[in-house]
């Protein structure tokens, strides 16, 4: 049982080297030109937003650029005794704001892998909840952010839970379609080796189907970042969506425009770190 | 025709076993009994039921008719029997090591054998490679190593070396059959090679055209241990069994394609 079969010849070699460049379809040196062409396009946004506040001559319509960075040095700092604004630094609304967005898509990415695997995985489970999903997938998170405000107040609760129900729906969609598509042949091969039904779920449907979860999570993501300032309607501040709410009511564009800034900035990094942990943590996407 | 040992448990007998799916009828009726320790390649035409008698035997498929056991037992998925497909379906998201570490785990087996299982087969330093890191030829041994893992009394496979080119299935063949001798366990072997048949098998059976029925049972009584690959290949023997082989399965082919075209003409 232990003998040894001579080792395989160099025909057999492995083709490592060749991944290295997976993924690129993009011409060399594209990346530089990439950077160039974004930094270009920054410059150009930029003039055209300085000649059209110049040309509307209205700050409250269009502020200028110039208006948009005074507003970021005094919400970043203290200045005549006034903190920030409504007594919180700009740093300190956006952080509320984005630990509001972790906690909230925290609980509805974990509450959407589990509702996809148990749709993916149990057919009438399937048929009962699907049409539930899609109905609150479809209905925008302020018509049901009115119901939470009548259970559960003005305070932390319902804009919590505002953001999981409004992030849990793509978790679930995409977890239950990837667990329902498990590729035969790798269940059966986990089968042939022995492997209970909760260990073929385990090792073989769930990591097969981390690509499209991870889909499922960057646009969960997205979507609590959109429904963030209806979140902070209410009681929102400190909080960017408060800030932004608030400023508006005060026509305050400057500092409108800085809040939006500030999110969609946010939202470039969160993306940017998701798509590296997507990177290391599924290194098999794209591979045969 | 060989049969199972006087008194002594098959380790596979099927009987009177027909298999549909849905109106076409894939296989059968056929009965066959394959004791301990037997080689048997199972050799046809695309589209015999070749395979679909395999997954009867690993438990995948129940027979529409008749009865399938394995060591007196009907067959049930991962328990009496190892599998290697066509592909070699490791999983991706594992490590080399972590495929075969996985079947052991499944198995029962404590997980340190990795390094021996790919010994095995002919692997080394490639436990902590990605499964895409490896080629072709190493991954279908990666997938062979998880399939003895669990030390079960049976091997199935699955025209495995098909999707490889002829130097490494040849390398992979001879590999086979330095294992199978090791391991002394009952394989079945199916391909469509006559060659492959004759080399590795101490038994070869020969399907015919849909439905897969036994047109050819033959004993294969050559040397295993003790000759090279070439020699053995070169021996008078082997030649008049590949003939004999290859007569049948292109006599059937014939066959069937003589009562097909009767049939479509008659259908006219």
């Amino acid at each position: 049982m232990t003998t040894t079969v001579p080792a395989p010849p160099a025909a057999e070699t492995s083709i490592g080297a060749s991944t290295a460049a997976r993924g690129s379809l993009a011409p060399r040196g594209g990346r530089r030109r990439r950077i160039l062409l974004r930094l270009l396009a920054l410059v150009v946004l930029y003039g055209l937003w300085e000649v059209a506040a110049r040309a509307t001559g209205n700050p409250t319509f269009i502020p200028t650029p110039g208006a948009v960075w005074h507003q970021l040095v005094q919400t970043s700092t203290t200045h005549d005794g006034i903190r920030g604004y409504s007594g919180h630094l700009l740093i300190e609304h956006l952080g509320v704001s984005l630990r509001r967005i972790l906690i909230g898509s925290m609980i509805g990415v974990a509450g959407g892998v589990f509702l996809g695997v148990v749709m993916g995985t149990v057919s009438w489970i399937r048929v009962v909840i699907e049409p539930a999903v899609t109905f609150v997938r479809a209905l925008p998170p302020l018509a049901y952010f009115s119901l939470f405000i009548i259970w559960f107040g003005i305070d932390e609760t319902p804009k919590l839970w505002l953001l999981s129900i409004a992030a849990l729906p793509p978790v679930a969609v995409a977890t239950a379609a990837a667990v329902y598509a498990a590729p035969t042949g790798l269940v059966e091969a986990a089968r042939a080796l022995g492997a209970s039904r909760a260990q073929v779920i385990r090792d073989v449907v769930l990591p097969n189907a981390l690509p499209e979860i991870f889909t499922g999570i960057r646009i969960a993501v997205g979507v609590a970042y959109s429904s963030v300032v209806a979140a902070e309607t209410i009681n929102g501040v400190p909080g960017i969506g408060g800030m932004v709410r608030d400023a508006q009511r005060y026509s305050q564009t400057d500092v409108v425009i800085l809040g939006l800034f500030a999110i969609g900035l946010s939202g470039l990094i969160i993306d940017a770190l998701l798509r590296t942990a997507e990177n290391r943590l599924i290194p098999w996407r794209g591979q045969s | 025709m060989p049969s199972a040992e006087s008194g002594g448990t098959p380790a596979i007998a099927v009987t009177a076993v027909e298999h549909s799916y849905g109106d076409v009828v894939a296989l059968g009726p056929i009965d066959l009994t394959v004791p301990p320790g037997e080689f048997l390649v199972l050799v046809g035409a695309s589209g015999c039921g070749k395979s679909t008698l395999l997954r009867l035997i690993a438990g995948f498929e129940r027979p529409t008719t008749g009865t399938v056991l394995t060591g007196g037992v009907p067959p049930i998925p991962g328990r009496g029997a190892g599998l290697v497909f066509q592909q070699p379906r490791l999983f991706p998201w594992k490590t080399v090591g972590g495929n075969i570490e996985l079947a052991l785990r499944y198995a029962g087996q404590p997980t340190d054998g990795v390094d021996a299982l790919l010994d095995r087969v002919g692997l080394h330093d490639v436990a902590k490679r990605r499964t895409w890191q490896i080629s072709g030829g190493q991954q279908q041994r990666v997938s062979i190593a998880r399939a003895l893992a669990a030390d079960r009394p049976l091997l199935l496979l699955d025209e495995p070396f098909a999707a490889l080119d002829a130097l490494t299935r040849e390398r992979l063949q001879e590999d086979l059959r330095s294992v199978s001798t090791a391991t002394g366990r009952t394989s079945i072997f199916v391909t469509h090679s006559v060659d492959e048949a004759v080399f590795l098998g101490s038994r070869v059976v020969v399907l015919s055209p849909r439905p897969g029925r036994i047109v050819l049972d033959l004993p294969i009584h050559l040397p295993r241990t003790g000759i090279t690959p070439d020699d053995l290949r070169g021996l008078p023997e082997y030649a008049a069994l590949r003939a004999e082989i290859g007569h049948a399965v292109r006599d059937e082919g014939t066959s069937a394609r003589a009562r097909s075209t009767r049939s479509s003409t008659s259908n006219r």
